[in-house]
């Protein structure tokens, strides 16, 4: 009984955790989905181009000698988010941008198929391409907090949650991005220009705003901060050039949950599919898992396209 | 004999091919001779279900996987041989496709897009689970043949092109049929194909299960020709996006185009992996990653069309010099009547062929429809009027199926037909035609008008000649066998009221079909319009332009805000102060010069 | 100020405006009115950049208007208020007007732009807070209208501000605008089904036709012209 419970909880906390980072992973593709309505399918391959810039930055670059081997990854990871944004600019000015935006708003439906072309294709590159330069072998950003924990409690019973401290603390990490991005995105001059280009591309236009730079700009944002929350996953989990198709789904899957196109529903989303995940290990075999959430993914694109979370931005 | 003549080039393709592979000794490329035919038949079913009906699918991985374990496990387990297994494997692969398009195809745009992702990479943990990480089929020592194992690899390549040529034949025959013009109307118009008689899901669904059935008998041959199956292989994204690549690298609705993709990308593919792929591993994937990106940018459609639109550019000043058959003159052939001298239309209710009653529907808070009564006598032409967003579209939607009315009825013949799909009501009698239109630029007049004959006719030949029939009657019968993208907006005016006359409806519902008409042309398209109402049909009609609509209408129908303000015969019509207000504003009556 | 010379343009295959030629002059209130499928909505959207003409010009205070960007054409002093509103649902209506002051003027004029804006249409201070997703049809066109003059435009485009509007409140909001251009002294280019009035307020009109200049003239000669109702009615 007791044992069941400390399970239970233990599976809670580690889905709460884990919900954390894929919250912000999810938050990053449901941006771009938002601002530019493009379905991103090379996603998970910029969060892996992110796991090994935070890698490298860490390993090669002397942020491991600078800040040492428990601060060091936290540091690398936040550098990564941008290097990727710069990644993210310059793949939507020399290839998104043509298929999508202003230039391709009479198209209509053919223009959206471009688009997920596109990006399939560029999600073989980043996946093959990965293979080539970074090679086959597992990396992973190692931390010594990864092997530690805190333990919460006897809270009952003598029941104890334990907490891995590099866990506990890429899921502050997370929130603490999320906070910031959602004040940039509400109160900020070009959060609300944002908004507006997402909200009515051509009213945009009539204000002024630049609806393909903004789209450019919300691209860029939505890789970089995929790309932190990668590198957060990274302190965790070893990965390889091909682990960007076993998240793309979590991604689509919180995206739709929290209803396309809201961000803070993307959160939820991602936190809901990260508990979803843990909680299944307590019936399902692990290998399964994954497995679960493509079920509960199709489950919700059939029964409940509009998402759970947020409200769906209404376009005709 | 047309159609033989047609498959000439792909009989001599394919025995060039085969001749060409008997002379290939290395074993390596003798498997890369297999596989090109392999993945062209994969990249055709692909094109048979997306490249006809436009639904792009991401994967089809999930068809080819299911037809190569299946193959696999078949001989295993039960030691079943792949000449009864590679069928059976076609069947499970159908019924995939059945069962996947059927809650599938409810879905639109993006979720339609993500769960066609999602398929294939979820049988893909499933089968990890399961523990067939990798399967290897068993060599048969004793008689090899019934196995389908040759000693001489030839035979596999003669019989993937065996399948590639099945393949092709298939997809000709169903490009040329009811088929394939029921595919390709959905992919240019899934509304304009419902309300052209067309049950487009019972279409799709055909095509979804028919595609799956190539693809999981494909994948099972592929399982033979390796003899090594993996979940990542089969199932992986990589083998969708290979299907989606060849086919539109090759050229999308065609079946030169995975053929094309697949001869090209395959040996380029294959050969840099053997020759660098120790050293560049993924080289693979990045060549149809930088394929697809190419495709995109610079040939959306793909080398075929590319290159035929080519030869056509080219070819076209010479055929600009030679003078172009005049347009007929309709005018001069069919002068435009005046409203006497039609048989006068007959108030008395037996001739009621149409009737609307208290019909509503509203969106949210927005009455778009609201209480609106009228009857359709035969013979009559109904202009429906009104200003901007006074609900004459939706109106249309509502008697043509597309939407359901909020309440009231629609009385066909005294029967009640609201509620009914708009592929019944185009079968009851109800054509209709578009503000919008959205003809297939590449097809000719002819092509394009037998899209909505496949309601009446039970054959092609007979499709065929109700298309010519409607195509005489609005006058085009002399340039039949233009390409739409050569016609000027009155001829494509034209060819769509064709269309919806080829399924030889009673009442036409025509959307604004003199928009964007200038004067002498707009006089044209109303001649013929008033010799259709002669012979008999029944008309309603949505117009902006009044000016031609007063002379071509017999009573009008004035709506604003969605209901019916005036009704009555046009010079009553256009004096009344309601009218004038609705048009003009309010100060127009109260000041206007009278 | 605004200058449009044998302006041809359309969607693919159909022309919708085939060689018109309008004026503007500075302090001027020019109204364009004309049936459905005249070719209206498309003038504004080739003013304001998101049709592109086939051929002819535009000119805006000297400037050559089709060589510049279309959102660098908002910063030279030109507001467009659409047709249907579209007010951007998911913001509210103070960051609507925000949106509105995206331009160089917008910005620098804000403070004394958005009193003026909330002494005129009172309604959008009441309801600053609020989405503007969820404010009436009404109350969505004043937004608009606010939304347009918190650019400190030049030249102000209203495209059919009285569409799908109940007469009452279509006729507030007339009084609205009238009063604004009164205080303001706005050159203003409006499009508008209701004939009469509009053409009433204005200085001058043009009837557009089947995507040509059929008539034009001033308000006196054009409301005593029968061709105007031909126009529309067709007899």
């Amino acid at each position: 009984m007791t044992q069941a419970l400390e399970g239970f909880l233990q599976a809670l906390t580690a889905g709460l955790l884990i919900g954390a980072i894929y919250g912000l992973m999810c938050v990053g593709l449901g941006l771009i989905f938002g601002v530019m309505r493009v379905i991103n399918f090379a996603h998970g391959d910029f969060m892996m181009l992110g796991m090994y810039a935070a890698f490298y930055l860490f390993t090669a670059l002397g942020i491991q000698a600078t800040f040492g081997s428990a601060l060091g990854p936290f540091v690398a990871i936040l550098l990564a988010g941008p290097v990727l944004a710069v990644f993210g600019y310059a793949i939507h000015l020399a290839l998104i941008s043509r298929v999508s935006g202003t230039r391709t708003s009479s198209l209509e439906g053919e223009g959206h198929y471009a688009q997920l072309i596109l990006t399939l294709g560029i999600a073989l590159i980043l996946q093959n391409g990965g293979l080539l330069v970074f090679g086959s072998v597992l990396a992973s950003i190692r931390t010594p907090l990864s092997s530690s924990a805190w333990e919460l409690g006897p809270l009952f019973f003598d029941v104890s949650v334990f907490i891995n401290k590099a866990r506990g603390i890429d899921a502050v990490v997370s929130l603490v991005t999320m906070t910031l991005l959602t004040l940039l995105i509400t109160r900020s001059r070009i959060g609300k220009s944002l908004r507006a280009a997402a909200d009515n591309p051509t009213a945009a236009t009539y204000m002024g705003i630049d609806v393909d730079r903004a789209h450019r700009v919300a691209f860029a944002l939505g890789t970089g901060i995929t790309a932190i929350a990668g590198g957060l996953l990274a302190t965790n989990y070893p990965f390889h050039p091909f682990v960007g198709v076993e998240y793309v789904i979590v991604m689509y899957a919180g995206v739709v949950l929290g209803g396309m196109g809201s961000i803070i529903g993307a959160f939820w989303g991602g936190m809901t599919i990260g508990l979803v995940q843990q909680m299944s290990t307590l019936v399902l075999p692990t290998q399964l898992q994954n497995a679960a959430i493509f079920v509960v993914f199709l489950l919700i694109i059939f029964f409940r396209p509009q998402g759970f979370f947020g409200r769906m931005v209404e376009r005709t | 004999m047309q159609g033989l003549r047609s498959l000439l080039p792909i009989l001599i393709f394919t025995a060039l091919y085969a001749a060409l592979s008997l002379s290939v000794t290395n074993s390596y490329y003798q498997l890369v001779m297999t596989l090109v035919p392999v993945w062209a038949v994969f990249g055709l079913s692909w094109n048979l279900l997306s490249g006809y009906t436009g639904l792009i699918s991401f994967g089809h991985a999930a068809f080819f996987g299911i037809g190569a374990y299946a193959t696999a496990l078949g001989q295993i387990y039960f030691g079943v041989s792949p000449w009864v297994l590679i069928p059976i494997a076609a069947m499970l692969g159908g019924v995939a496709g059945l069962v996947i398009g059927f809650p599938t195809f409810r879905l639109q745009g993006h979720y339609f897009a993500l769960a066609m992702l999602a398929y294939p990479l979820a049988i893909l943990y499933v089968f990890e689970w399961l523990g067939f990480q990798e399967v290897t089929l068993p060599i048969q020592r004793d008689n090899p043949i019934a196995y389908m194992q040759f000693a001489d690899p030839r035979l596999y390549t003669l019989l993937a092109l065996a399948m590639m040529l099945g393949t092709i034949l298939l997809t000709r025959m169903i490009e040329r049929s009811r088929f394939g013009m029921a595919l390709l109307a959905i992919k240019q118009n899934e509304a304009a194909a419902e309300a052209a008689g067309i049950n487009t899901l019972a279409w799709k669904l055909r095509a979804i299960t028919l595609s799956g059935a190539i693809a999981g008998a494909i994948g099972g041959f592929y399982a033979v020709v390796l003899l090594v199956v993996t979940p990542q292989s089969v199932f992986g994204m990589l083998v969708s996006a290979q299907a989606l690549t060849v086919a539109m690298f090759g050229g999308v609705g065609t079946v030169w185009g995975p053929v094309i993709g697949s001869v090209i990308l395959i040996p380029l593919a294959e050969t840099l992996n053997a020759e660098a792929g120790s050293r560049f591993p993924g080289i693979q994937g990045v060549i149809f990653g930088l394929a697809i990106i190419c495709v995109i940018l610079l040939a959306p459609e793909g080398l075929f069309w590319k290159f035929r639109d080519f030869l056509r550019k080219r070819s076209a000043p010479r055929a600009g010099m030679t003078p172009r058959a005049p347009d007929l003159p309709l005018a001069a052939a069919i002068p435009a009547l005046p409203n006497s001298s039609r048989p006068a239309r007959s108030q008395d209710e037996g001739n009621v062929v149409l009737e609307v009653r208290n019909l509503s529907r509203s969106f949210g808070g927005l009455k778009a429809v609201q209480n609106v009564s009228f009857k359709l006598r035969r013979n009559e032409i109904l202009g429906i009027i009104g200003p901007n967003g006074a609900g004459k579209t939706t109106l249309f939607n509502l008697m043509n199926g597309f939407l359901r009315p909020g309440t009231g009825e629609i009385l066909l013949d005294g029967r009640d037909m609201s509620g009914r799909k708009p592929h019944e009501l185009c079968e009851a009698g109800i054509g209709r035609t578009f503000q919008i239109m959205r003809p297939f630029l590449r097809m000719s007049i002819s092509d394009n008008v037998v899209v909505g004959a496949y309601v009446r006719a039970r054959t092609d030949a007979e499709a065929r000649q109700l298309a010519a029939e409607a195509i005489s009657r609005v006058g085009l019968s002399d340039i039949a066998d233009r390409v739409a993208s050569e016609l000027t907006t009155k001829e494509l005016r034209l060819m769509e009221l064709a269309r919806a006359l080829a399924g030889q409806p009673r009442i036409l519902l025509l959307d604004e079909t003199l928009a964007g008409l200038g004067h002498d042309e707009a006089n044209e398209v109303v001649a013929v319009i008033q010799r259709l109402a002669r012979d008999g049909m029944t008309i309603a009609i949505i117009e902006h332009t009044m000016q031609a609509m007063v002379r071509l209408v017999d009573s009008f129908l004035v709506l604003d805000h969605g209901a019916v303000i005036v009704e009555g015969e046009p010079e009553a019509v256009t004096r009344d102060s309601r009218v004038i207000e609705a048009y003009l504003g309010k100060k127009w009556v109260a000041h206007a010069p009278h | 100020m605004l200058r449009i010379e044998a302006l041809t343009a359309g969607y693919s295959a159909i022309p919708v405006l085939n060689g018109v030629s309008i004026k503007v002059e500075q302090g001027q209130f020019v109204a364009i009115v004309g049936p459905n499928g005249a070719g209206k909505t498309t003038l504004f959207k080739t003013i304001s950049g998101i049709v592109r003409p086939s051929a002819g010009a535009i000119t805006f205070e000297d400037t050559d208007l089709l060589s510049v960007h279309p959102a660098r054409r908002a910063h030279l002093g030109i507001a467009h208020v659409p047709e249907g509103r579209q007010v951007f649902p998911s913001l509210t209506v103070m960051e609507n007007l925000e949106m509105g002051a995206m331009t160089e003027a917008g910005r620098r004029d804000w403070k004394s732009n958005i009193e003026r804006i909330f002494e005129w249409l009172p309604v959008l201070a009441e309801r600053r807070g609020q989405f503007a997703g969820t404010l009436s049809g009404g109350q969505q066109q004043m937004l608009a209208i606010g939304r347009g003059l918190a650019s400190s435009p030049k030249l102000l485009m209203l495209d059919e501000p009285s569409m799908g509007l109940a007469p009452a409140i279509a006729d507030f909001i007339f009084e609205r605008l009238i009063d604004i251009r009164r205080q303001s002294n706005l050159t203003i280019l409006l499009v508008e089904q209701r004939v009469a009035e509009a053409l009433e307020s204005a200085d001058h009109g043009y009837v557009l036709e089947a995507g040509r200049v059929a008539l034009e003239g001033n308000n006196q000669t054009l409301r005593a012209d029968d061709r105007v109702r031909k126009a529309y009615l067709g007899m």
